[in-house]
């Protein structure tokens, strides 16, 4: 069994997250750690981000999460910025797209449960990504846990990406981590038929359950699925090489379907 | 190499891939393991859990260098206690697995049972939960099992080891020294938990288990790989403490 990815697929791991210090500055500590736990992986790059799971994000608190992800692209080059936004402030939050994207060269936006990813609040969001042709990373997942179901009731699933991408056709979507929790094979019967070429799914989370990836692949298309481990290294890593990828899945899955959004950029 | 975690048996909420027997010794060979513990996971579904013991008796026969049978019980229901017995001492199994939150009991309620397995010198097996909850079916516990259950009955029954599967732990906490981890929900290469535990508890209290047929056995091994441990401590945590547990 190979205990890395090789160099030749250039991975990048498009989703996971840094943290904050206790003295309020991105804790180098860890992003290090991150880093490192990703180089013993073969993982190059890796997409970061800080979003809130609070139900209204200030926009001077989601500034200063995104100041963080400035301080660790200035930290490595090796990690990716997204911009973390609430759409309840759709001048500030598309003001601030600007400012990460534009001005700090981030990739992305990352969204969370405030909002399920088809609400019309979404819309300045979206057409700010579609302007800039960077994609929007949204949490997501289909929890039958009342626990879950309790705390994030507005967690995006599959059906609301297809609405989304009627909604929204100019906005590339990733939706994230098909491991992340939740009925996967639920997510999965959705997506059967998709034909979007805006439509990308992640692989991250910590479900490792057998047979993931390769019902991901097989339903969605393999030029729809990103590699990603949301902070689940090792799971990342071990369920996309259950999957038998073929050396050209590989390439694609790990770095080819990435390069091609982020060859749409317009910034 | 040996896998403390591994299932045979039907999975009623999802297909299942590779549960039988001679799939998972092909599987788990292939990845140079050579010992595994095995519960039936029909034990999880059926009133007289006995009959899941005899099936997986019958099915690891064939086995008998590989396969280490685990014996499902709830202990609420009649005659666990000389089922036990039976399947130690006339069928060889040693290991029991409880599952309160599938069979729906009190811990409390499992006391003789447990006393039990003390007296035949065999570890409970105490799985946080079996799949994620977070995809629960309907007919499914609401909520992982949890630590604290399991510290419980280690102060209540110190003379009994215990093996807490598919669950995490702060890799720095104090631990009576009768319960054991199994690695595959610890983190490794990011942050250094898995091996912070194994620093804290001892190699030979963290055991290798893959979750096999219900997960890819692929990431528990990439987790002791790339643990920063010495070789006599990959070797404890890989296979020989498992052995030594089972083997008393």
């Amino acid at each position: 069994m190979i205990t890395k990815i090789p160099d030749e697929f250039c991975c990048i791991d498009m989703h996971n997250h840094i943290s904050q210090g206790p003295d309020g500055k991105l804790n180098r500590s860890m992003a290090q750690e991150l880093l490192d736990g990703a180089t013993r992986l073969g993982i190059q790059r890796i997409g970061v981000s800080r979003p809130s799971t609070e139900e209204t994000v200030e926009p001077s608190k989601f500034r200063r999460m995104n100041d963080r992800v400035v301080e660790a692209m200035e930290m490595s080059e090796r990690f990716v910025g997204f911009c973390f936004v609430d759409p309840h402030f759709p001048d500030e939050a598309a003001a601030e797209i600007e400012r990460c994207v534009v001005r700090h060269g981030m990739a992305g936006i990352k969204l969370y449960h405030q909002f399920f990813i088809c609400d019309d609040a979404q819309k300045p969001i979206m057409d700010k990504a579609a302007e800039l042709g960077v994609p929007v990373l949204m949490h997501a997942g289909k929890c039958t846990d009342p626990a879950t179901i309790a705390a994030q009731p507005r967690l995006s699933h599959a059906g609301h990406f297809l609405e989304a991408l009627k909604k929204f056709p100019a906005t590339m979507l990733i939706q994230a981590h098909i491991g992340g929790g939740g009925d996967w094979e639920w997510n999965l019967r959705m997506l059967e038929g998709i034909d979007s070429d805006h439509y990308f799914i992640d692989i991250s989370g910590s479900v490792i359950d057998a047979g993931i990836v390769r019902r991901t692949i097989e339903t969605v298309g393999v030029d729809r699925v990103l590699f990603a481990t949301d902070m689940s290294l090792e799971e990342g890593v071990g369920k996309l090489l259950a999957a038998r990828p073929s050396h050209e899945e590989l390439m694609k899955i790990c770095s080819g379907n990435w390069n091609r959004i982020a060859g749409r950029r317009r910034v | 190499m040996f896998d403390i975690h591994v299932s045979t048996g039907h999975w009623p909420f999802r297909p299942i891939p590779g549960q039988s027997i001679p799939e998972l010794y092909e599987y788990l060979r292939g990845f140079g393991i050579s010992g595994a513990a095995v519960t039936n996971t029909n034990g999880l579904f059926y009133l007289n859990t006995q009959a899941a013991n005899l099936e997986l008796a019958e099915a690891i026969k064939a086995y008998p260098e590989f396969f280490v049978a685990v014996a499902s019980l709830n202990p609420a229901y009649a005659a666990a206690e000389r089922d036990l017995e039976f399947c130690v001492e006339k069928l060889g199994f040693r290991a029991l697995r409880l599952t309160p939150l599938y069979h729906q009991y009190a811990l409390a309620e499992a006391s003789a049972v447990i006393r039990l397995a003390g007296e035949l010198a065999i570890p409970v097996i105490v799985p946080n939960e079996i799949v994620n909850f977070r995809q629960k079916h309907w007919m499914e516990p609401s909520a992982p099992l949890g630590l604290e259950a399991v510290l419980g009955l280690c102060r209540e029954f110190p003379g009994v080891n215990f093996i807490f599967t598919e669950g995490t732990a702060a890799p720095d906490g104090a631990y009576p020294p009768n319960l054991y981890f199994e690695l595959s929900r610890f983190r490794s290469s990011y942050g250094g938990a898995l091996t912070e535990l194994i620093r804290n508890v001892g190699a030979d209290h963290v055991l290798f288990g893959s979750g096999a047929p219900f997960k890819a056995a692929e990431s528990s091994l990439l987790k002791l790989f790339h643990c920063d441990i010495t070789d006599e401590e990959r070797r404890l945590t890989g296979g020989d403490a498992a052995r030594a547990l089972l083997y008393r």
